[in-house]
Parts: structure tokens; C-alpha cells; sequence
């Protein structure tokens, strides 16, 4: 056992989606087998990793674990510095379980699926390698690797859908091509790295207020900013972080992106990828830089409540599924920063926990889109019906992942919002009440689009079945996909302390700083 | 006394023995001079790790670690450039190789020289040395109308911004009456002194392409061949980026309030200009043109820091660029055999050549600022230095450029992967391309992977010349 403990797991976790990119580069393209056999194999070995991680973290001990690295520049302070905490366990479990379903959601592309997968693998290095580094650069690098491959993914292998040639901006949306893959690509890459240069300008702020010496987040985090830097440094990170969590109005690639990105990459991107962002926001922002987070708190929290309210609606009024299952990404996000705000140790524990449930909800939701698309080869949700005949499976896994999404009880979905409203409730500022019931709110108009759709779909009558010649259920591997990911939204809905056990260790470490601050701003009011 | 001066030596002897090679062969199989100048090359970079250090001249000349470390990238420049030349030289213009071979050959050398000059007289006559062969070189398509219009623009602006250079020294000369950068240290702020210098300043201007002297770029690299737009995209700049840094860093550091104001406008200019007009481009060689404009206007930012930690910002910034603009240029090479430097003969090339598709991709992505490429680190240590030495605002303009710059860089990458090719044949480069090519793929990987050991060098090179 103690040699076991002895491997360098974080490292295993994250560079074997990385091997297996490598070694693909060696298969021949028209081998889909050993391709698959690759992929499979990687992600199988990040989730044992990430298993064998959670299983031996010690709770007791708590704090940061498994740590490991080597000097990467010594004469600027980068080191290759790598260790979980209670948050990272979480999100660990997390990104491998849904790169692992997304493997087998893909199963059956057709087109270049060798580069396909070598671009999939990189981009989970990424992101395996953001929520284990304990070295602000590296950080950033591996963010940077998680962000790129996007743009080939979608620009690929992504679809296109056609705006309606209509309203005061068409002359605009056809000179940009509105809608089409390679604009989704484009738009969401230049966005987020324009996000990524405010990040790296509150990084390097930090880096050289310390004297420029370490990158080191343990270090960084004992240091007392000042408080001038802090107000600014602050919604630096909130906005360029923000921009990949989807914060209001730096959300608009996130349906565009997110509808025209092939199965697995929606999958990933939705379910993991937009959480980078929330994770950076937390423990980057209001973990490292205390008093501006409480600056700020109640901006980010108003901003996060126009997220919910204002995604929910937009999800109403879309008719395309993907832009539904989109928008509805945008106000869960929403949840997330609300509870990041609130400062609370329910609101931060209930803000990691959504990014779990809805990290799992999201990508078995893109995974049955993917089905249904592939099946019916339309997207359009009120000229579908009655499908429920034909795709049994897929409406009770359909019908799960909505029930998780409006915050029914027992799913996963629940736990996280009633903790986030919990925290909004409870936290010091005058507005919390409000949050709690916009945000509220915002959950029951998510009620209404996702049953109404549900319905629409699968339930009902349907306008014409011989339309839709090729619907049958899920076969063969793609019920991996499904069973995994609908099967944890119950297991961790009915003992979410599965997993809220390791994430209350971090919180309650990481609401140390704000303590003190949190107390004298109690004072003053 | 002439030990410190060895690279530069060796490389006329190189030249000389290139020149009686070229006499040597009779009819038109000449590739050879360009095979034997490549290898002298190598044999010049192996040994500048046994060149003596110190100075000649009274010290007119030295050599340090600043100046091996500018001499190595120059070397290698010239390497990739000879190297990538091969193939193109013996296609187009097989019987005058020697020439080629030889112009590169002396611009190597007073490219070499440049960074240890530490009078100005010295710098002025490496500076011609280096000049002149460039012009020869840009004329090589004789025939081709846009390659001679390329050619004039540069001998015209080059020559008259070396007379404005000229006419800059004299008033320094004049008003401190001294040709010795050693002892510019203790010269006044006299108004003669001021003209001169942003003489100097302008003249520097035309030759780096710095905006607002920047016209001619695009139109040069249009016309002249491709493998020396990749070393014409470097290696001078890399050398008079030495220059300048020896000139107003070392000599008139103390000046830096009177001399950074006007740079700093040169900079930003240099950066927006470069990188907004490169969007709309669709010849790829202007494009990497207007790219390189862009690059520059970094490079004087990293260059104006005036640390030590900007100068080695700099130095690692000149080892990744030539890299990864060679990288590119020599790419654009073998893709414009076909006759069309445009944007549409590189659709669907990953299925021409994946290959080269994928290296494109890579000096791309470099070009970009992506992790683990070495114009990654590149920028990184430059924003850094910069945010050290109290620049927020210019390394967030900076960043946000970047971004605009990975636009217009993943255009191309757009057409590679994305577009649909209109002839499918499969591509080739020719063998010494393809080993080229692999250099700077090379350089490239290792830079982004493991870029400590060159951060180390161009620290101390950058303390021996601001200790």
C-alpha cells in the first residue's frame, strides 16, 4: 500500500490523457480501434487516479495532499508544483468521470476522429492540471491548454446552424456568419484569451507585490495584499475567469459555443471546462485576495442573479435544444457565482457542489442531445413529439437530468441550490435576502422550459413520426454515457456527503482570511 | 589581440573559402556552396563556446557574454537561413548561388560584429557590412516586377535612413567628442546631443521597421524570395536590436528619460499599427510582414524596460523569434512553390502535408503566445519585466494585442485545418527545407519545454552589458 501512495498519482492522472494523445500520433488514422482502445485507456487511468485519490486523502489531516513537483525556472520562481485539497479532490472526480462518459458518447463519430481524440486528450490534461496546480503560472499554463483546443474542436468538427435572415442586424450576422462553427470557434477563443490577459495581469500584480520571487499559491495566499491592488486585482480575475464561467455579459460564446461544439466537446466543455472558470474565481480571487472579494462581493453576487434570471428566460425562449441546454449552463453558473459571493461556508460549499451536480446534469444532458440529434437529425424541439415510443431510455435519462436541473429532491441539482439559497439567506449583506428569492425564482422559470421541453419532446403526440425514420434507442456503448453519469446524479443527490465531506474541508480552511474581514465589516453594520 | 574577434574571423575565412569553392565549380550543380556554407556555419556556432573573452581594438570591440549570446542567435538565423536557401536557390537562380551564399555570408559578419561594437565608428562600418549584402540579396528575382520593387524600397529606405544614422553620429561625435561608447557614460544632455540621438533613433526606426518607417516591409517581403525574407525578418533585427541596446543602454542609460518618451510612442504605434493592419491581409508573406511589425513593437517595449530583467526578457524574446518566424517563412516557402502566396493555397493543406500543416501550425500558435511554445515564454518574460519595472498599462496593451494577434494567426490556421483544398496533390518540401524546418520545429519545442537554460544565458548576457 505505501508504494502505492508513493506514485506520483496527480502527475499519472494528469499526463495520461497526454501519453495517449502522444501515442496516437503513432496510429494510423483509418485504425478506429486502438484509437478508442487509447482514449478509453487514458481516461480509465485518470479516473482509477482520481478514485485511488479521493479514497486515500485523509480527511482528518485536511489541507493539501499528494504533493509533488520540481523546479520548472528556478531564477523566476516557477515551480511544477502539484496537490490536491478538498476542492480539487471533488473536481478531479468530476472531470474524469465525464471524460470518461464523453469517450463513449463519441464512439461513433466518423470524421478524423484520430486528431478529434488527440485534441480531447489535451484539453483534459488542462484541465486535470488547473485544479491540482499549487503554482499560480502553471496554473495558467495548463488553463491556457484547456482554452486553445477548443477553437480546432469546434472549428472542425463542430456544426453549423443557419441564422434566419431577418432583423435589423442581418446585414451584420451574415458579414460575421452568425451561427456558423467556425464563428463559434473564433468568438469563443478570442474571448476567453482576452479573459486570460486580465488574469495574467492580476497574477503578475501579485507575483511582483511579493517581491517576484515565487508563483507559489500556498505561499501567495499568506501574503497580505494591499489594498489598492486588491480592489483592482480583483474583478481582474472575476472577469477574466468570469469570462469562462460564463459571467454576465461576458457569457455570450457560451451558447454559441456550446451549440455548435460535436457531442463530447459540449460535454466537456459545459460540464468541466466553464467550472475552471468558477474554480479560478474562488480560489484564485477570493481565496488569494480577501478584501477585494468582499469589495466586490455584492456586485458579483447582483451579476450572478441577473445570470440565473436572465439565462433561465433566454433558455424560455429558445426553440433550439442545444441553445436551450446552453442557456440553461449560463443561469446554473449563475448558482455557482451566487454562492461564491455570499462568502458563507453553505454558500461556498453549495457553489462547488452545484459545479459537481451540474458539471454531471450538463454533460447528460449534451450526451442524450447528441443521441437525439443523431437519431432525428433536427434539433428543433417544438416540431419533435412522442418520441418517448421510440427512445425510452433516452426520455427517462432526458427526463432525470431535468428533474436534477429544476432542483428536485433527492437529485444532485437540489442539494447544491438549496445550500447556495441557504448561504445567499444567511450571509451579512442586506441584499442576501433578495438573492435568495430571485435566485428562486430563476429556479422555478428553469422548471417551466425544462419540463415544458421535456414534454415537448418525448411526451405527448407527435406532429408526424414518418419524419423521423431512424429513432431508436441508445445501443451498445453509448449506454456507458448514460448509466454512469445519470446513475451518480442519484448516488450523490440521495449521500451528496459522498462528496460535500471533501469539499467542507477546503471551504472551511479558505474562509479562514475572510474571517477577520467578514467580522469587522459585521461590525460596522 | 585579435582572439575576442575570433566568430567573426572564422566566418570570413568561411567566406573565403565559400568564394574559392563557387570559382572551384564549373556548370550548374552548385548546391553545394550552399551545403558547405550551412556546415561552416555549424562549425563557427560549435566554436564560439571556445572564444576567448575580452576586448580589441582599445576597446572598440567586445566580447562578452552579451555579445556571444547575440552572436549564437545570429548564428543560427543564419544556419536556418542557409539551410532553408538551399533548395529554393537551386530551383530559381541555380547559377548565381555563390553569390547568394557569399551576401549572407558578409551580412553575417558585420551582423556579428554589431553587438560587440562599442565605438560608433566600428558600428556604423559593421552596420554598411551588414546593410549592403541585404540589398544584393532582396534583387535576386531579377526578372520578377514585384521583387525588384521590394528590392529598390529596401535599398532606398535603408540607405537613407544609414544617412540619417550618419548625420545623427555626427552631432553626438561633435558634442561630445568622443566615438567611444565606454565614455558616453559621462556625456551631458546637450540639446546637439538630443538631436542626434533621435536621428539616431529615427534611422534605427527604418531599419528594425518600426512604425512609422515601416512601409516598406510588407512590399519587401512580398517580392524577395521567401528563405531570405526569413532570415531578412530576423537576423538584422536581432543584430540591431544588440546595437541599439549597446548605444543607449550602455552608453546613454543616464539618457533614458530623454530617449524613452519618443521610443514609447514608436513602440505602441509599432504594436497597433502592426497587428490591426495585418488583419485584413491576405498575402501570407504580408501578413507574417505586418506580424513582424507587430513583433518589434514587443521587442522595443522589452528593449525600453531598460532592466536587466527586460534586457533578458529580450534576448530569450530574439532566440524565440527567430525560431519561430523562420519557422513560419520557411513553411510559407515550400507552400508558395506552387506560385500563390496567397491565403487560398493553404487551404486543406493538413491533407496535403500534415506534416508541415501541423509544424505551420505550431510557429503559429508560437507566434500566438501559446503555452509550451517558446513565444509563449517569450512573452511571459517580457510582460513580467515590464510589470516589474512599473508598466501595467503597456503589458495589458500588450496582452490584449496578443489576443488580436492569435486572430489573425489562427486565420491561417483556419485555412490549413478547417478549408476545404482545391488541388488535393500531396505536398514535399525539398530535403534541406524539410531539415530547416525540423530546426526551428525543434527550437521551438525545446524553448517552450525547457526554457530554463536559455533564461539563465540571457541573464548573464544581460547583466554583462547593465551590471
Amino acid at each position: 500500500m505505501n508504494d502505492l501512495m508513493n506514485l506520483p498519482w496527480l502527475t499519472i492522472i494528469v499526463m495520461a490523457p497526454l501519453v495517449a494523445a502522444g501515442l496516437m500520433l503513432f496510429v494510423p488514422g483509418a485504425s478506429k480501434g486502438p484509437i478508442r482502445v487509447l482514449a478509453v485507456g487514458a481516461s480509465t487511468v485518470s479516473l482509477v487516479g482520481s478514485l485511488f485519490v479521493a479514497w486515500n486523502y485523509d480527511k482528518a489531516a485536511a489541507g493539501v495532499q499528494f504533493r509533488e513537483g520540481f523546479d520548472l525556472v528556478p531564477s523566476l520562481g516557477i515551480r511544477y508544483d502539484l496537490g490536491v485539497d478538498g476542492w480539487g479532490v471533488s473536481l478531479l472526480l468530476l472531470t474524469s468521470l465525464i471524460i470518461f462518459a464523453g469517450c463513449f458518447a463519441t464512439w461513433n463519430l466518423r470524421d478524423r476522429d484520430k486528431e478529434f481524440y488527440i485534441l480531447l486528450l489535451a484539453l483534459v490534461a488542462g484541465v486535470f492540471g488547473v485544479f491540482v496546480s499549487l503554482d499560480l503560472f502553471v496554473f495558467f499554463l495548463f488553463y491556457e491548454i484547456a482554452v486553445v483546443p477548443m477553437y480546432l474542436l469546434i472549428g472542425v468538427w463542430g456544426s453549423t446552424k443557419k441564422v434566419a435572415d431577418a432583423g435589423p442586424f442581418r446585414f451584420l450576422f451574415n458579414l460575421l456568419d452568425v451561427g456558423g462553427k467556425e464563428y463559434a470557434a473564433m468568438k469563443l477563443t478570442l474571448m476567453l484569451l482576452l479573459g486570460s490577459a486580465f488574469i495574467m495581469a492580476a497574477m503578475l500584480a501579485m507575483y511582483v507585490e511579493n517581491g517576484a520571487t515565487t508563483f507559489s499559491i500556498l505561499e501567495l495566499e499568506q501574503v497580505e495584499f494591499s489594498s489598492s491592488m486588491q480592489w483592482w486585482a480583483f474583478p481582474a480575475l472575476w472577469m477574466g475567469f468570469g469570462t469562462l464561467a460564463g459571467v454576465f455579459p461576458f457569457h455570450t460564446w457560451s451558447p454559441d459555443g456550446h451549440a455548435s461544439a460535436p457531442t463530447a466537446v459540449s460535454m466537456l466543455h459545459a460540464g468541466v471546462l466553464m467550472k475552471l472558470g468558477a474554480f479560478g474565481v474562488m480560489r484564485i480571487g477570493m481565496v488569494m485576495l480577501p478584501e477585494g472579494a468582499l469589495w466586490w462581493a455584492e456586485i458579483v453576487a447582483f451579476v450572478a442573479v441577473i445570470n440565473i434570471v436572465y439565462g433561465a428566460l433566454s433558455a424560455m425562449g429558445q426553440t433550439d435544444l442545444k441553445y436551450i441546454i446552453a442557456y440553461s449552463s449560463v443561469s446554473h453558473m449563475g448558482i455557482v457565482m451566487l454562492g461564491a459571493a455570499t462568502l458563507t461556508p453553505e454558500g461556498w460549499n453549495g457553489a462547488i457542489f452545484q459545479m459537481f451536480a451540474h458539471g454531471l446534469m450538463t454533460a447528460l444532458f449534451f450526451a442524450l442531445v447528441g443521441l437525439i440529434y443523431d437519431r432525428a437529425h433536427s434539433r428543433q424541439v417544438f416540431e419533435m413529439g412522442g418520441f418517448a415510443k421510440k427512445m425510452p431510455a433516452v426520455a427517462v435519462f432526458f427526463t432525470l437530468a431535468g428533474l436534477s436541473s429544476l432542483g428536485m429532491p433527492g437529485l444532485a441539482g437540489f442539494v447544491a441550490e438549496l445550500q447556495v439559497f441557504i448561504g445567499a439567506w444567511d450571509s451579512l449583506f442586506v441584499a442576501g435576502s433578495f438573492w435568495a428569492v430571485a435566485g428562486i425564482f430563476g429556479a422555478w422559470v428553469t422548471a417551466v422550459y425544462v419540463l415544458r421541453g421535456t414534454r415537448a419532446i418525448f411526451w405527448g403526440k407527435g406532429p408526424d413520426m414518418k419524419k423521423y425514420p431512424d429513432l431508436r434507442d441508445a445501443e451498445g456503448v453509448e449506454w456507458v454515457a448514460l448509466i454512469l453519469l445519470g446513475g451518480c446524479l442519484i448516488l450523490f443527490g440521495s449521500m451528496p456527503d459522498l462528496i460535500l465531506s471533501f469539499i467542507d474541508i477546503s471551504t472551511t480552511e479558505y474562509l479562514q482570511p475572510l474571517a477577520n474581514s467578514l467580522a469587522d465589516s459585521a461590525g460596522d453594520r | 589581440m585579435l582572439a575576442p574577434l575570433m566568430i567573426p574571423l572564422l566566418v570570413l575565412g568561411l567566406t573565403l573559402l565559400v568564394f574559392l569553392a563557387d570559382m572551384a565549380v564549373s556548370g550548374d550543380d552548385r548546391r553545394g556552396v550552399g551545403a558547405l556554407t550551412t556546415m561552416g556555419l555549424v562549425g563557427v556556432l560549435l566554436a564560439s563556446w571556445y572564444t576567448p573573452e575580452g576586448a580589441a581594438f582599445d576597446g572598440g570591440y567586445v566580447q562578452d557574454a552579451f555579445t556571444l549570446y547575440v552572436q549564437r542567435v545570429i548564428l543560427i538565423a543564419g544556419i536556418i537561413g542557409s539551410l532553408g536557401s538551399i533548395d529554393h536557390a537551386d530551383r530559381v537562380f541555380p547559377k548565381r548561388q555563390g553569390e547568394y551564399f557569399l551576401m549572407m555570408l558578409f551580412s553575417l559578419i558585420g551582423m556579428l560584429i554589431l553587438p560587440g561594437a562599442r565605438e560608433i565608428v566600428t558600428l556604423v562600418v559593421a552596420f554598411e557590412l551588414m546593410g549592403i549584402p541585404l540589398y544584393v540579396m532582396a534583387a535576386m528575382h531579377k526578372r520578377d516586377k514585384a521583387g525588384i520593387e521590394g528590392a529598390w524600397k529596401l535599398y532606398l529606405t535603408g540607405a537613407v535612413s544609414s544617412a540619417v544614422i550618419l548625420y545623427g553620429f555626427s552631432f553626438i561625435v561633435g558634442s561630445t567628442s568622443t566615438t567611444m561608447v565606454a565614455e558616453l557614460v559621462r556625456a551631458q544632455p546637450a540639446p546637439l546631443t538630443i538631436l542626434g540621438l533621435t536621428l539616431v533613433i529615427g534611422g534605427m526606426g527604418f531599419k528594425l521597421g518600426a512604425v512609422p518607417f515601416h512601409m516598406w516591409v510588407p512590399d519587401t517581403y512580398q517580392g524577395a524570395p521567401t528563405p531570405f525574407v526569413a532570415f531578412l525578418s530576423v537576423a538584422p533585427k536581432v543584430a540591431g536590436l544588440a546595437a541599439l541596446s549597446r548605444l543607449l543602454l550602455e552608453g546613454f542609460g543616464h539618457f533614458r528619460v530623454t530617449w524613452w518618451p519618443p521610443l514609447l510612442v514608436i513602440c505602441v504605434a509599432t504594436m497597433l499599427l502592426g497587428n490591426l493592419f495585418a488583419i485584413p491581409q491576405k498575402n501570407i508573406k504580408r501578413l507574417l510582414g505586418y506580424s513582424g511589425i507587430a513583433h518589434m513593437g514587443l521587442m522595443l517595449l522589452a528593449f525600453g524596460i531598460g532592466t536587466i530583467d527586460g534586457l533578458a526578457a529580450l534576448l530569450f524574446y530574439m532566440a524565440a523569434y527567430t525560431f519561430m518566424n523562420m519557422g513560419a517563412f520557411l513553411v510559407t516557402e515550400v507552400v508558395g512553390s506552387g506560385g500563390s502566396d496567397d491565403l487560398s493555397a493553404w487551404h486543406g493543406l493538413n491533407g496535403r502535408a500534415p506534416a508541415l500543416a501541423f509544424a505551420m501550425l505550431l510557429f503559429l500558435l508560437s507566434l500566438g503566445g501559446i503555452p509550451f511554445a517558446a513565444g509563449f515564454w517569450a512573452k511571459v518574460f517580457l510582460f513580467m519585466a515590464a510589470w516589474k519595472a512599473g508598466m501595467p498599462g503597456l503589458v495589458i496593451l500588450g496582452a490584449m494585442l496578443s489576443v488580436v494577434g492569435l486572430f489573425y494567426y489562427l486565420t491561417i490556421g483556419r485555412a490549413i485545418y478547417i478549408a476545404k483544398a482545391q488541388d488535393e496533390t500531396p505536398l514535399t518540401p525539398g530535403r534541406a527545407t524539410a531539415w530547416a524546418i525540423g530546426l526551428c520545429v525543434a527550437g521551438v519545442v525545446l524553448l517552450g519545454l525547457f526554457p530554463n537554460g536559455v533564461v539563465e544565458a540571457s541573464q548573464l548576457a544581460a547583466v554583462a552589458l547593465l551590471p
